[in-house]
């Protein structure tokens, strides 16, 4: 027992914890964004594997994991505009557009990926640099979980902060809420709610091709294979319901998928690989149970104010 | 609100089939990947009325070993015998329909290569399509069909030198595997590779622990390494990768940690041969190429049979790289283990298997 919380408790495991949740929070801040603007988004698979594919293919191009990162903004915008076009100028079904764009995106990817690289796919190629903290190092524990970590585990932070702001402190978060809560309102108030639907497309789409770009240029070293997303984009729509698109708590979501990624493999010794791999999705599901139990009281609350 | 309890709803059951998926493996991918059947560059121009071979893969080329040896086999059949190619990708999902698309478009005499354990359905279509000649690699039908040719490998065997090879260059006396997932054929690699570990701890008289785990992905290098972070965690130094795409990231892992990896199935050592001491060769295209020559021969004798490739067959084995790559296996140990091989060929060493 002994061992197996030392290996649970371990430095490697909040690392791990800190890896595996990054793309997916990056990933659940962008789905954050089109969630409050009453956009259902399921596209975001979709996304992160392109964003996984052309920071790669940027890096590769210029020999420079920036330029890769500047490619994936602009595909991001791109993919964000492609998005919007479908769901909020021609109004088809957001569900429908989703699966589309994931199946569109694995083809294209890997239609990409050979043209390029061959059926052989890309390995390192230039990736963004990790952070050292100077002192940090000397605090023990603490120094080997959040030490040495790639650029964007710490640019997450500030990103979920400035989400966060953005969303909650800004006009434009206001509008952006409003444009999936009360859209008639927001029109009322002379602010055509499209516009902002589209803004969060854009959002959207530029965070989870980040998500992408860190997994192939950060947490590997300028790798691509292809499907690499993994269904890390479902994970990350989990998180952005689970937080009711709040981006400070859907971070913590993915902290939580993460964390349990990490034990998972480390709990593989002691129980079949089988169970420990259902453990994100067994976790997905009591995430919805709550979300809609709480729902269900905050309601019953609700018309309880309302009667007295 | 409607919108949100559909938006639940749906999420919920998707987020339930990818449990699913999990549960299953190679299963299938939560969305529909379109399954793509291409027309593979056969360099030399093929004859009319040449013998085609079509090519079907469970899951994708680009895995720079298990698909992509088995490409390589019929390309240089397409070279070497003019026999035209054709090649057909599954992306993990309607293997059976795939396998009657290769029939469909085979005349009489045709040869049909199935790739992967997924296509146990063979055993039902190849009687469809008596004409086809049928190969079967990697596994074995139930019973003997006339038309199907199976061959399999004894990756345990091979595997057993990797394992043999780990513990002579490891410090810490404890070495790791990652897997794709927990299945038979996977877990025939891992108990050839303790067997190969613990042999070599037998004869020095030191104790060897042998930790693995599984990514249960085969397309995912992030996963891959954090699995190998995960064992080197542990104490392992020397980390073998069953795991296809996934061990891009075993190799990653590696290099940024500094340990070793063992590849596998092709001989991966050019992809990065700093760390990649050896490879666990499974020769998949000669296997294919010998197989398809020997038709072309007039010798159809092992349709109808299951052919085992191993380490007497020379189709399993370790490879070392090309010549002049950084070699760290010193000659010793490499003379111990084409010993060890010759002892495994002649039954000296029985290997054990899941199989």
């Amino acid at each position: 027992m002994d061992d197996i919380l030392s290996s649970i408790l371990s430095p490697g495991t909040f690392n791990q914890m800190l890896r595996s949740a990054t793309p997916v929070a990056l990933a659940a801040l962008g789905g954050a964004m089109t969630e409050h603007a009453g956009i259902m988004n399921i596209g975001m698979d979709g996304m992160i594997l392109m964003g996984a594919f052309f920071g790669v293919w940027g890096s590769y191009m210029f020999q420079s994991a920036g330029m890769g990162i500047l490619m994936v903004l602009a595909m991001g915008v791109l993919v964000g505009l492609f998005f919007a076009l479908f769901t909020v100028q021609f109004r088809s079904d957001e569900f429908i557009i989703g699966t589309a764009l994931n199946t569109f995106a694995l083809g294209l990817t890997s239609f990409l990926s050979r043209s390029i690289f061959g059926t052989a796919g890309t390995k390192g190629n230039p990736a963004l640099p990790t952070i050292h903290i100077p002192l940090l190092d000397r605090v023990p524990f603490l120094g080997a979980v959040f030490n040495d970590n790639s650029l964007f585990i710490y640019l997450t932070w500030l990103l979920v902060l400035a989400a966060w702001v953005f969303v909650y402190r800004t006009p434009y978060g206001f509008w952006l809420r409003a444009a999936g809560e009360k859209p008639e309102t927001l029109r009322t108030a002379g602010i055509q709610p499209e516009k902002m639907k589209w803004l969060a497309s854009i959002l959207c789409g530029i965070l989870c091709g980040l998500a992408g770009a860190h997994l192939s240029l950060g947490q590997l070293q300028g790798t691509f294979a292809e499907n690499m997303a993994n269904s890390r984009g479902y994970i990350a729509f989990a998180c952005v319901i689970f937080s009711a698109a709040n981006p400070s708590k859907a971070y913590l979501a993915a902290l939580m998928f993460g964390f349990f990624d990490a034990i998972g493999l480390r709990l593989q010794d002691y129980i079949s690989s089988d169970l420990t791999n259902i453990i994100p999705y067994a976790i997905t599901v009591i995430m919805m149970v709550y979300v809609v139990v709480r729902g269900q009281q905050r309601r019953r609350q609700g018309h309880r104010v309302k009667a007295t | 609100m409607k919108k949100k309890l559909l938006a639940l709803l749906l999420s919920s059951a998707m987020v339930m089939s990818l449990a699913a998926c999990g549960g299953g493996g190679a299963a299938s991918s939560g969305t529909p990947a379109a399954s793509k059947p291409a027309n593979s560059g056969a360099p030399a121009a093929p004859e009319a009325n040449a013998l085609q071979v079509t090519l079907v893969v469970a899951d994708t080329f680009g895995d720079r070993s298990f698909y992509d040896s088995s490409k390589e086999g019929v390309d240089k059949l397409a070279a070497d015998k003019g026999v035209s190619v054709k090649t057909i990708e599954c992306n993990g999902e309607n293997h059976t329909t795939q396998m009657r698309n290769a029939a469909d478009g085979s005349k009489a005499g045709d040869v049909v290569v199935c790739v992967g354990w997924e296509f146990y359905d063979v055993e039902t279509v190849a009687p469809d399509y008596p004409d086809v000649k049928w190969i079967w690699i990697d596994n074995a039908t139930s019973a003997p069909v006339p038309n199907v040719l199976n061959i399999t490998y004894a990756q345990n065997e091979g595997s057993f030198l990797a394992g043999y090879i780990a513990a002579a260059l490891s410090k810490t006396y404890v070495v790791g595997a990652v897997g794709g997932e927990d299945a038979a054929t996977i877990n025939d690699f891992i108990v050839g590779f303790q067997q190969g570990a613990e042999y070599y701890a037998s004869e020095t008289g030191a104790l060897i622990s042998v930790v693995k785990n599984y990514a249960n992905s085969y397309t995912d290098p992030a996963v891959g390494k954090e699995c190998a972070i995960a064992l080197n965690d542990q104490g392992a130094d020397v980390i073998f990768q069953i795991a296809s795409a996934t061990g891009d990231g075993v190799f990653e892992a590696a290099k940024e940690k500094g340990f070793y990896a063992i590849g596998v199935d092709s001989d991966q050592k050019y992809i990065d041969p700093e760390v990649i001491v050896c490879s666990m060769k499974k020769e998949v295209g000669s296997s294919i190429y010998d197989a398809v020559s020997a038709l072309l021969d007039g010798d159809s004798s092992r349709w109808g049979t299951t052919w085992v490739a191993d380490m007497s067959t020379g189709y399993v084995g370790i490879g070392y790289g090309e010549e002049g790559s950084t070699q760290q296996v010193p000659d010793e140990v490499k003379s111990a283990v084409e010993e060890l091989a010759g002892k495994i060929a002649s039954g000296e060493i029985k290997v054990e298997t899941t199989r």
